[in-house]
């Protein structure tokens, strides 16, 4: 899977877009990112500086935390907004009709044909 | 007026059977827009046909209260069942409508709730959930909220196509266009055909422009499937969309070639949709010319 965005040409992203990048790839995963980790992980040509700032003011906005006990420099994300949000979510999906199925949802169901052949391509581009 | 009337009816038909084909070889963004316009009018003329039939009736009150001298029922244009069945369908299309803007305002307060708590100036909303889930909410500022196990599913560059596919939405409010198609379909049933591939052509245009950004469309039909699977195995997709193979086509439409922007056959779906309007404008002035005793 990896430099697959090589391939073409890539859009320039905004701060904010990146922002929600560094946030997904701390989010993605269950152990604190070192800034080197999440460039390497970003990629596009980010500069290590670029990271670093971005980290900054999502430390200011209290979205992510310092690892403490880890290792130096790491950062995990914050957990009290995101767990008060999916109390939420799940408390709107008990009630009764499911909002976010209302809307525009990413991805729909599947049945078991299309399974077997979404699985077949991811399987044919992992390898 | 006789023949003019009925054709948004007729009209609405035809949209519902060329909107798919639209969406089949139109480039998906002028696909979306044309068919959510033409729907909106269709539904309007529609509407306002079933207000004339229904006016009609009055048209059909004894000689007396519309003046001397008419024709008499040979000269009426609209037999009084049909000017009698229209009123009950006009409280229909009213409870519809009623009941669909009702649904919309509660799916967007419900989605603004989940954003509370966030910092204002933050794009991207994450639930630290074990449901796998991805939407957009639209809004000013527009937010893209997620799930951490959606997030944790996918590799680097398949969660940028996921980010990328939902800021599209918000950037082409996207949510504007199918509320529209929903708010049409309401009032004229006919056209629910027309609601789904816009729902549909909406995705496809988000996929197009997150395959844009990401400069891959690969990479695009590959988080779309791992994002599928997730969601599957994590029992967060609603049953309603089972059937309609929504995410295998749209992966296979992003295997292929980009669709042409065919600017011909979006203007012929959009012509399609100003007659319902100007037959529905003609069958008015009739209207107008029996109820006042003009010759027809």
């Amino acid at each position: 899977m990896a430099g697959t965005g090589s391939r073409g040409r890539a859009e320039r992203r905004s701060a904010g877009e990146l922002e929600s990048e560094v946030l997904a790839a701390l989010w993605a995963t269950d152990r604190p990112l070192t800034p080197a980790e999440i460039q390497a992980e970003i990629g596009g040509g980010l500069a290590y500086n670029t990271v670093h700032t971005i980290l900054k003011r999502l430390y200011d906005k209290g979205l992510v935390l310092r690892d403490a006990d880890g290792r130096r420099g790491a950062y995990r994300p914050a957990k009290n907004a995101a767990e008060l949000t999916a109390e939420a979510m799940h408390q709107a999906l008990d009630r009764g009709p499911d909002p976010i199925a209302a809307l525009q949802q990413f991805v729909t169901g599947l049945s078991r044909e299309e399974e077997r052949a979404l699985r077949a391509l991811l399987a044919e581009g992992d390898a | 007026m006789r023949f003019d009337v009925y054709s948004p009816l007729a009209l609405s038909l035809l949209l519902a059977a060329a909107g798919p084909l639209t969406g089949r070889y139109v480039a998906p963004a002028a696909a979306a827009r044309v068919l959510a316009v033409a729907a909106v009018v269709t539904a309007g003329a529609t509407t306002w046909s079933l207000v004339l039939l229904g006016a009609a009736l009055l048209g059909d009150m004894p000689p007396a209260m519309r003046g001397a001298g008419q024709g008499g029922a040979a000269a009426d244009p609209v037999p009084v069942m049909i000017g009698l069945a229209a009123w009950p369908a006009l409280v229909v299309v009213g409870v519809r409508l009623h009941r669909a803007v009702r649904a919309e305002r509660r799916t967007r307060r419900a989605l603004r709730r989940l954003c509370a708590g966030h910092p204002a100036d933050t794009e991207l909303i994450v639930a630290a959930s074990a449901v796998p889930r991805a939407c957009a909410v639209p809004g000013r500022p527009g937010r893209i909220l997620v799930t951490s196990a959606m997030l944790g599913a996918l590799g680097p560059a398949e969660r940028r196509a996921l980010l990328a596919h939902e800021r599209a939405h918000l950037a082409h409010r996207h949510d504007v266009l199918v509320t529209a198609a929903t708010l049409a379909a309401a009032a004229d049933p006919l056209l629910c055909p027309v609601r789904s591939t816009v729902v549909y052509l909406v995705e496809r245009w988000a996929d197009e422009r997150a395959a844009a950004a990401v400069g891959d469309r690969r990479t695009t039909a590959h988080a779309l499937a791992r994002a599928a699977l997730t969601a599957q195995r994590g029992g967060a997709v609603c049953a309603l969309h089972f059937a309609d193979r929504a995410v295998t086509r749209r992966i296979a439409a992003l295997q292929s070639a980009p669709e042409p922007s065919l600017g011909s056959a979006a203007l012929a779906v959009l012509a399609l949709s100003t007659l319902p309007p100007l037959l529905a404008a003609d069958a008015t002035g009739d209207l107008f010319r029996l109820l006042t005793g003009a010759p027809l």
